[in-house]
């Protein structure tokens, strides 16, 4: 458990402990090349689909670009649902938990290591997606003001990976549920998120599904995101999602620390932080 | 080995593998798991359909009910293909690595074949599941939720050309699947990414949903050559979806596909075993 108040050597020791989790994240998923060209690639058949889907119904061209970003930010989804949230158990089938949990820091410590790690990794291959996607289906973009892009960009980052840190407690006690549960948070989101549509805040889609959507972070920072990129529009029209996106973070972060400590107690009562093959 | 010995050992696998997928929760949720991930993945395309019929995209509102149409039998049975490419593709490194048991299904006399069919099976079952619900839910929302006219008359499908069609597709899915084992039983690096990189080839090969005469003309050889393209014609065509006049000659490519799948997966698979053996790859760990 995080205390209230760090010393400095605390402070310390945890940023340490955070920036050596990163690295072995960092590491891990880029010493193998196949890997990494599995995870640009594979995506660019799922895209291409839609985007010919997209040219059979007669949508415009630039449909094709929110396709290529709803895209590249679904492979932060995949980061967060099955390299943070269902990591503790991932790290718990491997005997590794109970090293975490003996560790003079905080989990929470841990789980921002992992968060940095995973999203500079994604971002390298979102980065090939948007380009690979680019170069392949020739789509248009129109980007006007770049910074606010990244700005929207950092905030829908964090916000999510807060969220995976929420979802990693919840997962720690979890047996065979983590991968079924992690599996069933995939296609479902990316309807509600409106990855793959032109636009989810459209007249068309249920106001209830836009509402539902609006819970997950993606959907939010995913909207501005086009807006901004494909639409040529300014930080003026994306206020409203910049302060959402603040919003996200602020409730789910002290949620996730409460979530982590609640459950990580709830473990050693029961006695399930080291079973295996539930 | 007698063919009861294999049909015993497969029944018993299946019975292993339908209890590991299954009773991590109660039969109410088991059943909701099974559906929503199919009908999330069609919803998506439904919606891409309805937005850009509500845009006026293109011709007629004929034209988005009937694609719609065309689109769930599509998705719906692609489910068979995302079952059976996921469950086999990882069922190795799970046996292997995670429970630690692959070794001693490899030594048990003549099991490790009527094994992995008896695991595939069990994605068979999940993906018929899927596929059923699927179908009922499309029903339920687009006709009865949002009055959208869809063409599609669950009752009136005709099942001779149905079950034919279904059987052949799940024979060389299967052996597709086979393939994908013996890869995972050399490899320790690609277990991850086999089962989501063939089910995207198909997805985007397989006129799952679009027609393939939309794509490149460069790629549409390869889509010729996969069984999942004659298997969702055969399936449209018994839904009243496509012009059955073509559905013999869409079932014969079917079967010579399968065929050939079915001997490369065979092959593929005993190699796959023999260079294992070797190199005593059966009880080799990955994690750590």
């Amino acid at each position: 458990m995080l205390p209230n108040t760090l010393t400095r050597e605390e402070l310390l020791t945890n940023l340490r402990a955070a920036y050596a989790r990163m690295w072995v994240r960092l590491k891990g998923s880029n010493k193998e090349v196949t890997g990494l060209v599995a995870e640009i690639g594979l995506p660019i058949l799922t895209i291409g689909a839609y985007v010919i889907l997209y040219q059979a119904i007669g949508l415009p061209a630039t449909a094709g670009g929110a396709v290529i970003i709803g895209g590249a930010m679904i492979a932060f989804w995949t980061n967060v649902l099955w390299n943070m949230s269902s990591q503790w158990f991932w790290e718990r089938e491997s005997g590794n938990l109970e090293m975490y949990l003996v560790a003079p820091v905080s989990r929470m410590s841990v789980l921002l290591g992992m968060a940095m790690g995973g999203s500079v990794n994604t971002s390298i291959r979102a980065l090939g997606i948007v380009l690979l996607g680019i170069f392949v289906f020739q789509v248009p973009f129109q980007l006007a003001d770049p910074l606010t892009v990244g700005l929207v960009f950092v905030l829908t980052l964090v916000a999510l990976y807060t969220m995976g840190m929420l979802f990693a407690s919840i997962f720690m006690l979890y047996g065979r549920e983590a991968w079924n549960t992690a599996n069933l948070l995939q296609e479902p989101v990316y309807f509600l998120s409106g990855a793959y549509f032109p636009r989810i805040y459209a007249p068309i889609v249920p106001f209830a599904l836009q509402a539902a959507g609006s819970l997950i972070p993606m959907t939010i920072g995913l909207d501005a995101i086009r807006r901004l990129a494909l639409n040529g529009e300014s930080i003026a029209s994306v206020w409203p999602h910049i302060l959402a996106l603040i919003a996200s973070t602020l409730i789910l972060f002290p949620l996730a620390r409460r979530a982590l400590n609640y459950m990580e107690s709830l473990g050693k009562k029961e006695g399930r932080l080291t079973l295996r093959w539930q | 080995m007698a063919v009861a010995d294999f049909v015993k050992s497969a029944g018993e696998s299946f019975r292993v593998g339908w209890k590991i997928e299954s009773n991590w929760t109660d039969p109410v949720l088991f059943a909701t798991y099974q559906v929503i991930r199919p009908l999330a993945s069609l919803l998506i395309v439904a919606f891409i359909v309805i937005i850009g019929a509500s845009v006026g995209a293109s011709a007629n509102a004929a034209f988005y009910s009937q694609y719609l149409a065309w689109l769930i039998v599509g998705n719906a049975f692609y489910a068979f293909v995302l079952q059976i490419m996921l469950g086999m593709a990882i069922l190795v490194h799970v046996d292997r690595t995670r429970y630690e048991v692959l070794k001693n299904i490899y030594i048990s006399p003549g099991t490790l074949h009527p094994y992995v069919i008896g695991r595939g099976l069990v994605s068979v079952v999940n993906g018929a599941v899927s596929v059923i619900l699927t179908l009922l839910f499309s029903v339920a929302i687009f006709n009865g939720l949002l009055h959208m006219n869809i063409p599609l008359n669950l009752l009136s499908v005709n099942l001779l050309m149905l079950v034919p069609a279904v059987i052949l597709g799940i024979i060389s899915l299967l052996a597709i699947g086979y393939m994908l084992c013996a890869v995972n039983i050399v490899s320790n690096r690609m277990e991850f990414i086999l089962g989501d990189s063939v089910s995207g080839i198909f997805f985007l090969l397989g006129g799952v949903i679009f027609p393939i005469a939309l794509l490149p003309a460069y790629v549409r050889p390869i889509s010729n050559v996969l069984p999942i393209t004659y298997l969702l014609n055969a399936v449209r065509e018994s839904f009243g979806l496509l012009p059955a006049s073509s559905y013999m000659s869409d079932l014969a490519s079917l079967a010579l596909t399968t065929l050939v799948t079915l001997i490369i997966g065979i092959t593929v698979f005993r190699l796959a075993e023999q260079r294992a053996k070797k190199l005593g790859l059966f009880d080799r760990k990955s994690e750590y």
